[in-house]
């Protein structure tokens, strides 16, 4: 038996019966359940969303209460919305590989790392979107040990935060992980980007041992690195060469053309 | 080794002959995946699985594997069957999925289910290849389960994701022990349950390879 | 003779079939610290000399005794200077101690310092032997073997190395992990291939980084924040580092930091000491001396604009975090060093240059010496095997004839 076994016949039958059978059931699983893997993405990303916005407990309905939320595609460069995609489809971390679509960054203006930058991003508007109680900006950038992403939540007059999360890092678990401690993200709420009514450039920053102004966080205790890459990737977002052009529409007593050419500078390739 | 018993093969791989314990093997997933206890309890299961299910099929089939291929049928059989579990908990499980990352689909290499499938499921009937399967994972489960026990009770004061000791970062008492949260930590304590499993079980002791020499007589030491 | 008889006296106890059996290694460790050890090697391989294991401990105990009653006036002097800069005291049993011994929180006087440092600084040491010392006797007692003298050294320099505002429960945590799994594990003394002080170390290091990693409060005084030199020039750059202090003060150990990190100057007495009774390598320290400089220089030429790290000089690194005290007491230990005289050098060599590279590239950890000397311990064998499979091999050649199986 041993010896038929190993013919060549009963080898390429065993081999070519084995490769169908088996291709059949993985395809079976991987088609069969494609839709319920993607609408689990959907939902994991529509919940991080609800979850940055106050919006979101163990046991919401997502899809509803996702429904007073409106997405937007906003043109970086010039603060405006743009039709130009489609809001639902348009990715913005492709978009920021692709040379047409996106700029380097480089030095000094590259404090959050990225290297490169889309010029359209999608915005969440929660409630009426041409007044908007919260816009929610997606935001990243380098930690102390990999690329962080995010949303930060911003109340309708473009100034005051709601919330902050992070769904994906790589932080150290137990001191850069704590982003993710509700403890820390809860006192967030209510702090201001700004310094003043005209400023241009953010002032909210974390700072070690006791945060005071309106526009201080306490850091992550024990993670300077990390609390420095929060730091720098929302002075990145919220300047004019991120959402700066963008929030300055809900801003009252800023003019929005000197900020557009604070930025102009920074545009290129 | 006796003839295989039921009984045998599902109790054995726990304490007496332990996949990762005494044979060492499948130790990379136990690193990275215990640093909670549902998660491990998951990953316990799908190993528990695929083991269980590719020795059954293997053993079903194995009159009939040409030996000059055997590798890669069983190779076959096992990654299909990782596959489906990789895509079984990305639609039904999509939390713990996303937690186990790659480390499911690396199940793949997980020395454990190459291990029986060549050294059991080959020569055994598949009821009993199944049976061993089940054990082995079990096995596997019971070291898993007791690391990622400390690690999350000591790492961050919880068990199942249901907090203890309080952390002092949620204005408790209890100042976490961030080594037990980094993979490594895993293989201290993977080292001390094999050091007292093997202070339980003498037998489980290996030879030395070499003996030093005495450098003092034994009555002048006492 | 008193002592000798009591002990004679006692004796017959903890042998075989007497009452105190199992405590015969107790016996023995008190027995030794008086007097030579009754089995002395008597044939004629051996070079007889009055110095034992117990003598050589003692000497590198005594050898660390400058950076240790430095360190201790030290943590009491930043701690004062803190105080007075109106921060709380400590308050508790501490405060108690040093009102009633040096009846106040004066930076200028060196008995209130020195009172105030002790107040830190010999609980952590009492903590460290008591607790290691519980597990090294249960060992031995468990084994049968003899209380082994290296404790007493890793025990002190253990010690010296932790940050005076440590809590205790940790303390006793990290040597619990450094004796038992950084040499236990392994069969005990000279079986170890790790330094157990550093293992204890490197365990509360990750175990616990907000309390030692240099980043934050490391001055005993109420409310206190601040970092320590290296963290400081991590974080701010060597023009910030060279604001707060001058390279005198760092080498003098004028800084904040481990207890008996801080002095330079105090640690190289110790060091003198160690090499002039050749209880310590100098190929090594040379080895981990020249790899810093070197790598140091190395970093100076490439020049970063993003990382302050690359343009600190070797003679900062020298002076600044635990470069000094791991060179001269950490990497010289026997056991987990290179034995062979060349690969003395090389190892000492491979941490220095680690030192400079943990330091300067890594984004996480200021300080290096620790995971380079860790580092260096595991390489230590292979380093051996390498020189010694040479001089096989030259030997072989010289001589025609494969050389005996124990040459």
């Amino acid at each position: 038996m041993a010896q038929s076994n190993n013919s060549i016949k009963k080898i390429l039958t065993v081999a070519f019966a084995l490769c169908i059978v088996c291709s059949v059931i993985v395809s079976t699983a991987a088609v069969g359940l494609r839709a319920k893997q993607q609408l689990n993405q959907e939902l994991d990303r529509k919940s991080n969303i609800l979850d940055v916005a106050g919006l979101y407990e163990p046991g919401t309905d997502v899809e509803k209460a996702f429904e007073q939320i409106t997405p937007r595609v906003v043109d970086l460069r010039s603060g405006e919305y743009t039709d130009q995609f489609d809001p639902q489809t348009y990715d913005s971390f492709q978009a920021a590989k692709d040379p047409a679509q996106s700029r380097t960054l480089s030095g000094e203006k590259d404090i959050a790392g990225l290297s490169r930058q889309e010029n359209y991003s999608t915005v969440y508007l929660v409630g009426n979107p041409d007044d908007p109680e919260q816009i929610i900006l997606p935001i990243r950038g380098q930690g102390l040990w990999g690329l962080m992403r995010g949303y930060l939540a911003v109340q309708g007059d473009g100034n005051t935060i709601e919330g902050i999360t992070f769904y994906s890092h790589s932080e150290t678990p137990g001191l850069g992980g704590e982003v993710d401690n509700p403890r820390w993200k809860a006192q967030w709420e209510g702090k201001e980007i700004f310094a003043n009514a005209d400023s241009v450039q953010p002032a909210i920053a974390l700072v070690k041992g006791g945060a005071s102004g309106e526009t201080e966080v306490d850091a992550l205790s024990g993670a300077s690195l990390t609390s420095k890459g929060v730091t720098n990737l929302l002075q990145f977002w919220l300047s004019p060469a991120g959402f700066g052009e963008y929030l300055a529409r809900f801003r009252s007593g800023i003019e929005r053309q000197a900020v557009q050419d604070a930025s102009t500078d920074s545009e290129g390739a | 080794m006796s003839d295989p018993t039921p009984k045998g093969v599902l109790t054995t791989p726990v304490f007496k002959n332990n996949p990762i314990a005494l044979q060492i093997l499948g130790i990379c997933s136990a690193l990275a995946v215990t640093s909670s206890m549902s998660v491990s309890l998951v990953m316990t299961l799908a190993v528990m699985f695929v083991t269980a299910f590719s020795s059954m099929f293997i053993s079903l089939i194995r009159h009939h594997i040409p030996s000059s291929i055997r590798i890669i049928v069983q190779m076959t059989i096992i990654a299909s069957l990782v596959i489906v579990v990789d895509q079984l908990l990305k639609a039904f499980a999509y939390e713990m999925s996303k937690q186990l990352s790659v480390f499911v689909g690396l199940i793949i290499t997980n020395c454990i289910v190459m291990g029986r499938a060549e050294g059991f499921a080959m020569t055994n009937s598949p009821g009993l290849s199944f049976l061993d399967g089940i054990g082995n994972g079990l096995g596997y489960g019971f070291i898993l389960m007791t690391v990622s026990f400390f690690r999350e009770l000591l790492g961050s004061g919880s068990v199942f994701g249901f907090t203890v000791l309080e952390t002092v970062q949620n204005g408790g008492w209890y100042v976490p022990n961030g080594l037990l949260l980094l993979p490594p930590s895993a293989f201290f304590i993977i080292g001390l349950i094999i050091w007292a499993l093997r202070a339980i079980n003498p037998e489980q002791i290996e030879e030395n390879e070499f003996k030093m020499k005495e450098n003092t007589q034994p009555k002048e030491a006492v | 003779m008193g002592i000798r008889q009591t002990l004679d006296n006692l004796e017959p106890h903890f042998h075989k079939g007497g009452k105190y059996e199992k405590f015969y290694p107790l016996y023995e460790a008190v027995d030794t610290i008086f007097y030579t050890p009754p089995s002395v090697a008597k044939t004629t391989a051996h070079v007889r000399d009055g110095i034992d294991l117990k003598r050589i401990m003692i000497t590198v105990w005594l050898c660390t005794f400058p950076a240790m009653f430095f360190g201790m006036w030290n943590a009491g002097w930043q701690a004062n200077l803190a105080i007075a800069d109106g921060f709380g005291a400590p308050g508790g049993w501490r405060e108690a101690i040093v009102m009633t011994l040096a009846g106040g929180h004066d930076a200028g006087s060196l008995w209130a310092n020195l009172v105030l440092g002790a107040t830190y600084f010999l609980p952590i040491y009492l903590v460290t032997f008591a607790v290691g010392g519980f597990w090294e006797v249960l060992f031995a007692i468990k084994r049968g073997h003899e209380v082994n003298e290296g404790f007493f050294v890793t025990s002190v320099l253990y010690a010296l190395i932790l940050p005076a505002t440590i809590p205790l429960w940790q303390v006793a945590l990290g040597i619990t992990f450094g004796v038992v799994i950084g040499k236990e594990i392994f069969g005990g003394t000279g079986k170890n291939f790790l330094n157990p002080a550093l293992t204890g170390r490197a365990f509360l290091y990750f175990a616990y980084p907000a309390q030692i990693s240099g980043d934050s409060v490391w001055v005993a005084a109420d409310g206190y924040t601040g970092a320590t030199a290296l963290s400081t020039a991590f974080q701010s750059g060597m023009n910030a580092l060279t604001d707060q202090f001058s390279w005198w003060d760092a080498f003098l150990g004028f800084i904040p930091g481990s207890v008996g990190e801080t002095s330079t100057l105090a640690i190289l007495i110790g060091a003198a000491v160690l090499l002039w009774t050749k209880i310590a390598s100098w190929r090594i320290m040379l080895g981990v001396f020249l790899g810093m400089v070197a790598t140091s220089l190395l970093f100076n030429l490439i020049g970063s604009d993003t990382n302050a790290m690359f343009a600190m000089p070797w003679y900062w690194h020298l002076v600044v975090g635990g470069f000094a005290f791991g060179m001269v007491f950490m990497a010289t230990d026997p056991v987990s060093a290179s034995m062979t005289n060349p690969g003395r050098l090389i190892f000492g060599a491979l941490i220095g240059v680690m030192t400079v590279l943990i330091r300067v590239v890594n984004p996480a950890f200021p300080e290096g010496i620790m995971l380079a000397i860790l580092f260096a311990n595991l390489f230590a064998p292979l380093i051996d095997h390498f020189f010694v499979q040479a001089n096989i091999k030259r030997r072989q050649q010289r001589t025609g004839v494969p050389a005996e199986e124990n040459a």
